[in-house]
């Protein structure tokens, strides 16, 4: 167990690095010229010159490689050439809204794919399995940017449900009903959760729709296994059989499609966030693409791949927890 | 057939099962497939009744069946089990969950398949302690250690938490007999309990079912398709083919007596210790039949070497031999025989001409 997480974590530092790497030189390979962006008409080759040595530019590639590392790793992300603000606090306003509606969202779509899903492997073909799984592959093929529209037309308009309309999402969280001092802690709560109901469900669809089909399956196959029919024989109950013997086998996979999922809402949810001017990590590398905000691509894709590795390891030791034949080899 | 046996075996008191014209039909996509076709027999308290037959012969379909364990879907079971009072057939898994593990426990064939993979030895055997007796959890995990104690695994202790994967084949099937054994069932039924081992932990296994029912008091219904197991380890014999019972006495006069081809069949292939070394195992012709094409006649028939225009024609019936209890199916059953069945090389069809007199 403890010399499968020594290699483990050996990897995790060894793919961070490359992803370092990776996300530093990104830049240079894109086309356009830094001092275009920054200097605008002023961009005399005199200026140019001033300005890569004042940013540090005039050095060599691993030169300035190792310069960022050493600030990223003292936990300093740098600032944007452009606006001039520190990324990390750019990052820390973005990454708490991406977070909340994860967890939002993957709560909403395990509490609903656990239970469906075992109704429907109960009776593999039945009514209900036929149902759920018509209505899931058909989701399944559904984009997030229809979804969130439907949403919207819906919940906002159709039904009026307060604090869901488009006003809602540019005062979005900021985590303000922790922080805020205005109102009582419920209602800011309230509000919150309020403005984050459309996106969350999007996103929540999207990954209901996966897990259910997954572990569906899985429940179905492991149902077959000799040694539910040896839980039966013992005299348990369904409910007992499903949730203690059947589950856990199953859910390896599940586990494993969840880590992958949950590392693509990390700024993979910039579809919904685009869509709704949600200010959240996919807002800010959208605009710093635009901008040619160099730095902030750069340290925000670090970020973002650093999270989503970390979010993995993690899957993996819950797995193994899960299934602990698998740290055994 | 039912009532033939009810008539001459009239024995209820004594009797924990009374298993009366069962069946058990699949509904496959190739149409019905009677892998159980109409078995009768009791099994009395304290007895250990042998089902024998090659694989494919519907002995584990029979034993779930008789515990109700069948899946439940495209199946169809017909006749009567009773056991201990308690009609199974027709009954769901909620009106049998009263009776599986504290009245008839199963130890399953395979122990590698049969272990949940993910769960700790321990917790699976007290499960039913918890759940069932309703203990809770220091008592559990004491009787536990007793049980793994009991059915020979050394440091239980240690053991308690292990994974199935961390043990070896035997010590599997040993952990499936403490979990059968935990609710002190009145019947235990062994589906092929050894034949995932090696032979050496095959004796084991089987001496320690034996003891494990002379202590506990348990009748045992153990399926096997190695007549060698339950020579010696039985008080009854069943033989199946094809779903059916084609012969069945006591262990002794099957042995001795058979008067079913197939029965000698398969004793013949049977290694035996008295034999010369290099001795060729006879080995049955043909296959099993397709339980989808049965015909009218014997099902034994197309392997038969005794077999006469009559056999393809029409299925013969369990009769008695005039020995208590002994019956067979065969229209041209073999003659007594004084002595023990020889073993010869060659084919059954050489036996059946130079073996068997008359």
């Amino acid at each position: 167990m403890l010399k499968y997480f020594t290699k483990r974590l050996v990897a995790l530092v060894l793919i961070i690095t490359a992803i370092s790497i990776g996300s530093f030189y990104m830049i240079h390979l894109l086309p356009g010229d830094l001092a275009t962006v920054i200097l605008g008409s002023g961009n005399t080759p005199e200026n140019k010159k001033k300005l890569f040595a004042q940013l540090g530019l005039d050095k060599g590639l691993v030169h300035q490689y190792l310069t960022w590392m050493s600030h990223v790793l003292r936990g300093d992300l740098g600032k944007s050439y452009i606006t001039n603000e520190s990324i990390n606090t750019s990052i820390a306003k973005a990454l708490p809204i991406d977070l909340e509606m994860i967890v939002v969202s993957q709560i909403v779509a395990f509490a609903a794919a656990i239970p469906l899903a075992m109704k429907a492997a109960k009776k593999p073909n039945g009514l209900f399995d036929r149902i759920s799984n018509g209505v899931t592959f058909g989701l399944l093929s559904v984009p997030s940017f229809i979804i969130v529209v439907y949403l919207v037309l819906i919940i906002a308009i159709k039904w009026q449900v307060p604090g869901t309309g488009p006003a809602s999402f540019t005062r979005f969280p900021e985590w303000s009903w922790l922080f805020s001092d205005t109102g009582t802690f419920f209602t800011t709560l309230k509000d919150n959760l309020m403005s984050l109901l459309i996106p969350s469900l999007t996103l929540s669809i999207g990954s209901f729709v996966v897990y259910f089909r997954v572990l569906r399956s899985d429940l179905i196959a492991t149902l077959q296994e000799e040694y539910i029919t040896m839980a039966r024989s013992k005299g348990l109950s369904r409910r007992r059989i499903m949730w203690r013997h059947a589950f856990r086998p199953s859910s390896v996979a599940l586990l494993g499609t969840a880590g992958i999922n949950i590392g693509g809402l990390i700024a993979g949810g910039f579809v919904v966030q685009y869509l709704l001017s949600i200010p959240g990590l996919g807002s800010l590398l959208i605009a710093s693409i635009t901008l040619q905000d160099y730095l902030v691509i750069q340290s925000t894709v670090f970020v973002v791949a650093v999270a989503v590795i970390v979010i993995n390891f993690a899957v993996d030791f819950i797995t193994t927890l899960v299934d602990p034949r698998i740290a055994r080899d | 057939m039912s009532q033939e046996i009810n008539s001459t075996n009239q024995n209820p008191a004594g009797d924990l099962l009374v298993v009366e014209n069962l069946t058990t039909t699949f509904q496959t996509a190739r149409g019905a497939l009677p892998a159980v076709g109409g078995v009768s027999f009791r099994l009395g308290a304290n007895e250990i009744l042998g089902v024998v037959g090659e694989s494919g012969s519907g002995k584990t379909v029979l034993s779930r069946t008789i515990m109700g364990l069948q899946p439940r879907t495209n199946v169809e079971v017909g006749g009567s089990v009773l056991l201990d009072g308690h009609q199974i057939v027709g009954a769901t898994d909620e009106d049998l969950r009263d009776i599986w593990g504290t009245k008839v426990a199963m130890i399953f064939q395979d122990p590698m398949t049969s272990l949940n993979p993910v769960t700790k030895i321990g917790k699976q055997i007290g499960e039913s302690l918890q759940v069932r007796l309703g203990m809770n959890k220091a008592e559990a995990k004491a009787r536990v250690i007793e049980l793994l104690t009991l059915v020979g695994i050394p440091s239980p202790e240690e053991r308690y938490d292990a994974y199935p994967t961390q043990l070896s084949g035997g010590m599997r099937q040993r952990v499936m007999i403490a979990i059968a054994l935990a609710c002190n069932p009145t019947l235990l039924l062994a589906d092929e309990p050894t034949t995932g081992l090696d032979v050496t932990i095959q004796a084991q296994i089987l001496n320690l079912l034996d003891e494990l029912q002379l202590k506990m008091k348990m009748s045992v219904i153990l399926v096997t398709h190695d007549l060698g197991v339950v020579a010696t380890r039985t008080d009854r014999i069943i033989v199946m083919y094809a779903g059916r019972i084609v012969e069945m006495g006591t262990t002794k006069e099957v042995f001795r007596n058979h008067k079913m081809p197939y029965t000698r069949a398969l004793l013949e292939s049977t290694p035996r210790v008295s034999n010369p070394s290099h001795t060729r195992l006879q080995t049955i012709p043909g296959r099993p039949p397709n339980l989808l094409k049965l015909t009218e006649g014997c099902a034994f028939a197309p392997r038969c070497s005794r077999a006469t225009e009559k056999c393809s024609q029409e299925r013969p019936t369990l009769e008695p031999t005039g020995v208590d209890g002994h019956y067979f199916a065969c229209w041209n059953p073999l003659e007594d025989q004084a002595a023990p069945v020889s073993i010869q090389t060659g084919t059954i069809k050489e036996i059946g001409e130079d073996n068997v007199r008359g």
